[in-house]
């Protein structure tokens, strides 16, 4: 196959030739602009009653030739059309009129870029004037709430965590729910890049869109574009952004005190007074103050020009210790040859990240919960006051005795060139390289549990990792406008290879511990053969061939085709190799004749596609028929230990792609001179083949799980995004955005050719020692995210539950049956809405987001283990001697519906309040804002728990959604003050 | 034009070039040891036949394996709430209450282990007939017939724990199994035996830890002394036959200290038959210390880890022994426990356990006493490195005494369970022997609801349990080791007696065997769930 595509692209390359010039006497250099000054980009320069056109490019120029006395005529969308009869002029500097429509934006697609009123597929595009301002995590909180379909979700408070993305559902099992980021050009994650440094980030959503990145795309595409110095002649800029902010625990978890305990053991009740008094989630919290400077610098001109940015940000936790120390540079240089005929790039971007954490985190978290209110924290003689129960350790000897140190850097270098032999034709060689390496660092010190309880006299480990990814990627761009015909083609060929190394050493018993991890050599546990070593390497590589075509009649009607063949090492010799096309097709309704004079429709426009994507097996070697000499499967044989040769998995040479197949129909719309505008989409994806580690028995099967190609989910959604000029004064403006999207989840079917005699459910997810039961069941023709529990109805006189048995009668829990768990609730809200507004008086800026999840539950696993007073030995909410069904509960810790809560929530998210002073205020300074932000201001829900939003749905709760983990870092409110300022 | 032409070929053949070098696919393997590339010859075939042995050391002291699976449910052992947890949901009340359901994890990691050594053997012996792994002739056959009576011990644990369970040999086939019954499964492993035994090795000395002749014909003598309760039919005369070819190899003895069978060096025994053995770095598993001691004894051994505190012999078996018994003290830990280097004492481990736990009763932390057979060296880490005997030279004995037994010869009995008596009673050798009369009583063993106070109310005692004084015998020779709910199961105390918190359970009848794992019944929809379940 990959020789048919060779052919292709050969027939395709030699095809240029239809392109040719247009023949004049003279030629007109030119420059169009808005009245602002500001280059147009794209604007259509052609010569009336010929085919001679031309199109500016993004510093707004273009050059035609003519012959004395035609006419020029210059249209762009959302512009008023101008015409020019030329003399004899050579440069003209053209300036055209009306507002800019949302049509005429530029949107960057797959490889390339695209007018958005040419874009066909569902395209999200949000600028860096519409970001979220102020203390902003990452890369996808700066568009949190404001794309339709995307759900942005910040799931943990700690400072070191990423947000969590997710398009148009649960798309994918095994394969990573995280859509595709390309920075640049290059892959990489929503954290490469400082938000400081984003220019606009476009969200490629349905599959006719994305199909072009093939594999990598079932969870959406992210195109973030840096900065990048736009100034036209030669002048230099430098801008300053900094914040500084404090954050607090969003919401604390009421525990008993000292004086309930001592209430309750005057009650009778057999708890333990230990004589003290201490607020164990006081002791483990603090609040912190963060900082974060930017300083970014643009010099040269539009031929020569260079952009460099360094980040510096030093994030605190709210858990004691936690914290997060980056640096970000980047360096982006552009030179311009051979009267632009060849383009070249440099891009180095290089981000350290330091922490170090302590002892902090989901374990010390849990014990400042359950330990005893009336403990001290220390002993008289200074050591940490610890006590002999079972999983029960005192949080602040946690903390404070662990080193947990992490330091991370990560080098990308990129470079392109673009080759322009004639107007219309761009070659393009992109390579990059991006290494990471790590280093981590862990130990214990005598005065931690591991030493006071365990005799193990100190701990101490590194680990150290490193990875290379490469890529090449070569594309052709061709464009050609003949006549009212606009035709794009793109073919292209991508490589990529990923290289990661890791290795881990442990070594305890030492003599002090005053090496920390710094010399894991005096330790004797590697004498007695206790210590532990290991050491990894593995190497995946990714080829494509992709090609695409755009064509554009009349600015009426559109068509777009791609189609991608792209082969993975992680699958199967005969399943390497699949093939993903896409097809869409718009129709531009407001240039239709009979709309052209309306003046309430000022854009109108009908798109539809279809594509395919695919997901990869998220780790290498799934398919490999291949063993191990495992230690931990040895045996003693003719009288030594000898090492078991074990098959490292369950073979499955059969292993392949994911197939996503979407339909997407939108339609754009603008009223009032796109006063009111927006975008409705309607999407259905089917994934097939789905990939998941299911469970099998053994025998046949070697192993209890095995990774197989089985199943078919389906989501379907409604889009809505409506943007409104609410009001457009002098010195007041309102603009306000909507954001609404619906998701829908159905699994079609759990099985394949090999793997189909099995029932026709799996279950997900789980609670968690002591209760130790799966939370949700996930059924052929139901949604994920439903939870399987006991429905509890009632509590009888001994505090017992009272739950509903299958045939639905009421039952004392002890007689319950596995068979009596039913379907309750669903973790995945069915509708998101994003609320955005911005204003503007005078100097004043002022932006206030809101955003909430709808139709959902939510388990709450703090309730489910606190909330009940049966173990004395541990801490529990004040809430945990309520009545419950008007009695108190005498009942062993267990899952029942009772913890399942209404997750419904609209959470007032953003408020930044800013005041730019007047230009020239300070000599020397171009501008100056200064501004206030709270973030995670106040949220509107009955949830019982920390936060509503705070809720995973990766990893071992892709199909367990909704789960709300007793040991997650608590999430926070933001209070910042920050500064702009440019020279 | 021309021109561009160029321009064209050129980019075609530079993007053509780079296409042809860089489609290769191939996966580059660096920390595993792919099957294309690895051809194991016959001095791998101790790797080879590893992991077929290493299943068996989780199954029997993992995490709620098949030690809990036997004990917990039976008379002796007893894991009570305590101050530090223990309530674990009910796990272990619902063990000793014989309230488990199918979710319950003991018997489903007892299920899941056995199969992971069955298939592991499948997969062997269908690489070995396959010529996959190329052994001499001699060789393979040798290995095929080991592998077979390992594959056969692990259906044993699944005739006596599940019963119904599906029986699989062949590797190759990747076909849902078929559920047989608790006959079919008697019948199967008793062919495989008897099919291999002519091929395994009778030597003692290189065989340690895996199965030979011997331990095959333990086995088999094993599977017939039950063989009433799976089949409905008694083999006496076969356990006696298998018994008595094993005394006459004379490979074995009666070691002379009842410790040097559970010793850190007990792989030394004359007395073991078929042992899983462990080792503190190279064979871990054996965490039994672990979950007996009070975390506070860790200073009495000086350990290099926390132990957890958790289980303890039931007060009514305690009152069951001859004071001057010695395995009393070498199989139970009690008393005062005093720190080695600074001469204080640590904890006193007290016989009295006020409950199971569950109505707001915790037991105190030195309540009960420990599980001490399996010694505890000074600096112990959470893995020992004692052997686990799963057949041994008295159980022989003693299989082939309740053979006779319940044939009616009661004197001869008597002789081999004197035999096995006589080290245990150093102090008062005249108490070692007994008669045959005496094995004919009932048992010594008070049954009977235990209050919070230690009194027993609603006595029903074991006096009128039939051949009670044999059962006792069994308990005090073989406390700790994973024998007592078989045992109790065959005297029919199981499902009639009451003892410490435990009652007979409505359906005492079905509680002799465990449920199928649900997990199972969900990926195997062949399965059918036992009666009573």
């Amino acid at each position: 196959m990959s020789k048919n595509l060779k052919t292709f692209l050969f027939v395709f390359l030699m095809s240029l030739s239809l392109g040719g010039f247009a023949q004049g006497t003279t030629t007109l250099a030119g420059i169009v602009k808005d009245e602002d000054g500001k280059p147009i980009e794209m604007a259509m320069v052609g010569i009336k009653n010929t085919s001679r056109h031309a199109y500016s490019d993004e510093q707004g120029k273009f050059s035609i030739q003519y012959s004395p006395n035609e006419v020029l005529v210059i249209s762009a969308i959302g512009y008023n059309k101008n015409e020019i009869t030329l003399s004899n002029q050579r440069q003209l500097e053209i300036v055209l009129t009306g507002g800019t429509s949302n049509l005429d934006e530029l949107v960057v697609v797959g490889y390339g870029t695209q007018r958005k009123g040419d874009i066909t597929s569902s395209v999200a595009s949000v600028k860096s004037e519409d970001f979220l301002k102020g203390t902003v995590r990452d890369a996808a909180q700066l568009i949190q709430g404001k794309v339709a379909g995307l759900r942005i979700t910040t799931p943990s408070g700690d400072p070191t965590a990423t947000t969590q993305i997710n398009l148009r559902g649960l798309n994918s099992i095994s394969g990573s729910q995280n859509p595709l980021v390309i920075i640049d050009g290059v892959p990489g994650n929503i954290s490469t890049v400082a938000p400081e440094d984003i220019e606009s980030i476009d969200v490629l959503k349905d599959g006719s869109a994305a199909a072009i990145y093939g594999t990598r795309a079932t969870a959406g595409v992210i195109l973030i574009t840096t900065r990048k110095n736009k100034n036209n002649e030669s002048k230099q800029t430098v801008e300053y952004n900094a914040y500084v902010n404090q954050q607090r625990i969003f919401r604390k978890p009421e525990m008993m005190n000292a004086a309930d305990y001592r209430r309750l053991i005057s009650e009778g009740k057999n708890y333990e007074d230990l004589g003290g008094s201490t607020n164990w989630i006081d002791e483990v919290l603090q609040n912190p103050v963060s900082q974060n400077h930017n300083l970014t610098y643009f010099g040269g001109n539009y031929k020569t020009n260079f952009t460099g940015s360094l980040n510096y940000r030093d994030w605190d936790g709210i858990l004691l210790k936690t914290g997060q120390q980056r640096v970000t540079l980047r360096a982006d240089l552009n030179h311009e040859m051979f009267n632009g005929k060849v383009k070249t790039n440099l891009q180095l971007i290089n981000t350290s990240t330091k922490s170090e954490q302590g002892g902090s985190g989901g374990w010390s978290w849990r014990q400042a919960m359950i330990r005893n209110p009336t403990d001290v924290p220390m002993n008289a003689n200074g050591s940490w006051k610890e006590n002999n129960a079972y999983m029960y350790d005192n949080p602040l000897g946690i903390i404070n005795e662990t080193a947990n140190d992490y330091k991370n850097k990560e080098t990308r270098f990129a470079g392109s060139v673009d080759y322009r032999p004639i107007k219309d034709l761009s070659l393009k060689m992109l390579a990059s390289r991006v290494q990471t390496d790590n280093i981590y660092g862990n130990s214990t010190t005598f005065r931690h549990v591991n030493t006071t309880k365990n005799n193990l006299n100190g701990t101490a480990n590194r680990s150290t990792g490193a990875a290379t990814e490469n890529l090449l990627e070569l594309t052709g761009n061709y464009t050609k406008t003949f006549n009212n015909h606009r035709i794009a083609v793109l073919g292209g060929y991508s490589w990529q290879d990923n290289t990661s190394e890791s290795f881990s050493v442990y070594n305890f018993d030492f003599p002090t511990d005053a090496y920390s991890y710094n010399r894991l050599q005096a330790g004797t546990a590697l004498q007695r053969g206790l210590a532990t070593m290991s050491s990894n390497k593995s190497k995946w590589q990714l080829a494509g061939f992709f090609a695409r075509v755009n064509y554009i009649l009349n600015d009426k009607y559109m068509l777009m085709a791609s189609i991608r063949r792209e082969g993975s090492s992680t699958f199967g010799e005969n399943h390497q190799w699949g093939t993903f096309p896409a097809f869409s097709a718009g129709w531009n309704i407001a240039n239709e004749d009979f709309l052209k004079d309306n003046t309430t429709i000022s854009a109108l426009k009908l798109r539809a596609g279809i594509g395919v994507t695919g997901t990869i097996a998220s780790s290498p070697y799934m398919s490999q028929i291949s063993y191990n000499f495992d230690q931990g499967q040895g045996a003693f044989i003719g009288g030594k230990w000898v090492p078991g040769f074990n098959p490292a998995r369950n073979f499955n040479p059969d292993l392949r792609w994911e197939k996503k197949t979407e339909w997407n129909i939108g339609l754009d719309f603008g009223i009032l001179k796109d006063r009111i505008s927006g975008a409705v989409d309607y999407y259905s994806r089917e994934v097939n083949d789905l990939l998941y580690n299911f469970s099998v028995p053994v025998p046949p099967y070697l192993t209890p799980n095995m990774m197989i190609n089985a199943g078919a989910m389906r989501n379907s959604g409604l889009e809505v995004l409506i943007n409104v000029n609410a009001i457009k004064q002098k010195d007041f403006t309102w603009n306000t955005n909507l954001t609404f999207s619906t998701n829908k989840n159905k699994l079609l079917n759990l099985s394949n050719d090999l793997f189909k005699a099995t029932n026709d459910f799996f279950d997900a997810g789980h609670t968690g020692e002591p209760i130790q039961i799966s939370t949700h069941r996930v059924r052929v023709g139901g949604p994920i995210g439903q939870f399987f529990v006991y429905k509890s109805v009632g509590v009888d006189n001994n505090g017992k539950w009272l739950i509903e048995n299958q045939n639905g009668e009421v039952i004392p829990i002890s007689e319950a049956t596995p068979e009596d768990r039913q379907y309750y609730g669903n973790g995945i809200p069915k509708f998101l809405l994003g609320w955005n507004n911005s204003m503007n008086y005078k100097r004043f800026d002022l932006t206030v987001n809101f955003r909430g999840a709808f139709g959902h539950n939510i388990l709450n696993m703090q309730r489910l283990y606190y909330e009940n007073p049966v173990n004395k030995a541990y801490n529990v909410l004040k809430t945990a001697y309520d009545p419950v069904y008007g009695q108190t509960l005498n009942n062993d810790l267990v899952y029942v519906s009772h913890y399942i809560e209404n997750g419904n929530y609209l959470k007032l998210d953003n408020v930044t309040l800013g005041y730019t002073l007047p230009n020239k205020t300070i000599k020397g300074i171009n501008n100056l804002r200064v501004y206030g932000s709270v973030l995670n201001l106040y949220t509107f829900t009955k949830y019982k728990g920390i936060d509503p939003e705070t809720v995973s749905y990766t990893g071992d709760f892709t199909f367990a959604p909704g789960t709300d983990h007793r040991d997650k870092y608590p999430s926070t409110r933001t209070f910042t003050l920050g500064l702009n300022v440019s020279f | 034009m021309k021109k561009i032409y160029a321009y064209a070929l050129t980019t075609a053949l530079m993007i053509g070039g780079g296409m042809s070098s860089c489609t290769n696919l191939d996966e580059e393997v660096y920390s595993e040891v792919l099957s294309t590339s690895f051809k194991p010859t016959e001095r791998d075939l101790p790797y080879i036949l590893a992991p077929v042995y290493s299943s068996f050391r989780t199954l029997m002291f993992g995490w709620q394996g098949y030690f809990d699976l036997q004990e917990e449910p039976a008379d002796a052992i007893i894991t009570p709430v305590r101050p530090n947890g223990w309530d674990d949901a009910g796990t272990y009340r619902r063990m000793h209450q014989h309230n488990w359901t199918s979710e319950q994890w003991q018997p489903t990691n007892t299920w899941n282990q056995a199969y992971s050594s069955i298939t592991r053997a499948n997969r062997v012996i269908a690489q070995i007939e396959d010529n996959e792994i190329p052994l001499p002739a001699e060789v393979g056959k040798n290995a095929i017939a080991e592998l077979k009576a390992a594959r056969a011990l692990a259906y044993y644990l699944l005739l006596d724990n599940h019963a119904n369970v599906p029986i699989v040999t062949d590797y190759r086939d990747a076909t849902l199994p078929q559920q047989k019954t608790r006959k079919e499964v008697y019948d199967f492993i008793i062919s495989e035996i008897n099919e291999v035994l002519p091929l395994l090795s009778a030597d003692v000395n290189t065989t340690y830890g895996r199965m030979n002749k011997w331990g095959a014909k333990a086995l088999l003598a094993k599977v017939y002394l039950n063989a009433e309760v799976y089949t409905g039919t008694a083999q006496w005369d076969a356990v006696i036959k298998e018994a008595d070819e094993i005394i006459a190899s004379n490979n074995y003895v009666i070691d002379a200290n009842y410790q040097d069978v559970f010793s850190a060096t007990n792989h030394n025994s004359k007395e073991i038959v078929f042992a899983i053995p462990y080792d503190e770095i190279y064979g871990q598993g054996s965490q039994i210390h672990m979950k007996t001691l009070d975390p506070l004894s860790r200073l009495v051994y000086g350990m290099a880890a926390g132990p957890w505190g958790g289980n303890c012999a039931v007060p009514q078996f305690i009152d069951s022994y001859d004071k001057e018994d010695g395995r009393l003290y070498d199989t139970w830990i009690q008393g005062p426990q005093y720190n080695p280097t600074t001469g204080a004492m640590v904890i006193e481990y007290k016989k009295a356990v006020p409950g199971i736990g569950g109505d707001g009763t915790v037991a105190a932390s030195n309540a009960g006493y420990r599980i001490g057979k399996y010694k505890i060296k000074q600096g112990a880490t959470n893995n020992l490195d004692n052997d686990y005997p799963m057949f041994r030279y008295a159980d022989i004995l003693m299989m082939k005494a309740e053979a006779l037994l319940r044939k009616g010869n009661a004197d001869a009995a008597a002789v081999l369970v004197s035999q096995v008596r006589q080290r245990a009673f150093k102090t008062n050798p005249a108490k070692a022997t007994v008669k045959g009369e005496d094995l004919l009583k009932g048992s010594v063993y008070q049954y009977g609801w235990q209050e919070k106070d230690g009194t027993v109310t609603t006595k029903n005692g074991g006096a009128d349990i039939k051949y009670g004084r044999f059962l006792d015998e069994l308990g005090w020779e073989f406390a700790a080791e994973a024998h007592r709910r078989q045992d109790l199961i065959r005297f029919g105390v199981f499902q009639t007696k009451s003892w410490f918190n435990h009652n007979p359970h409505a359906q005492a009848q079905n509680r002799t065997i465990f449920p199928i794992p649900f997990g199972e019944l969900t990926k195997n929809p062949n399965l059918k769930q036992n009666t009573g379940y």
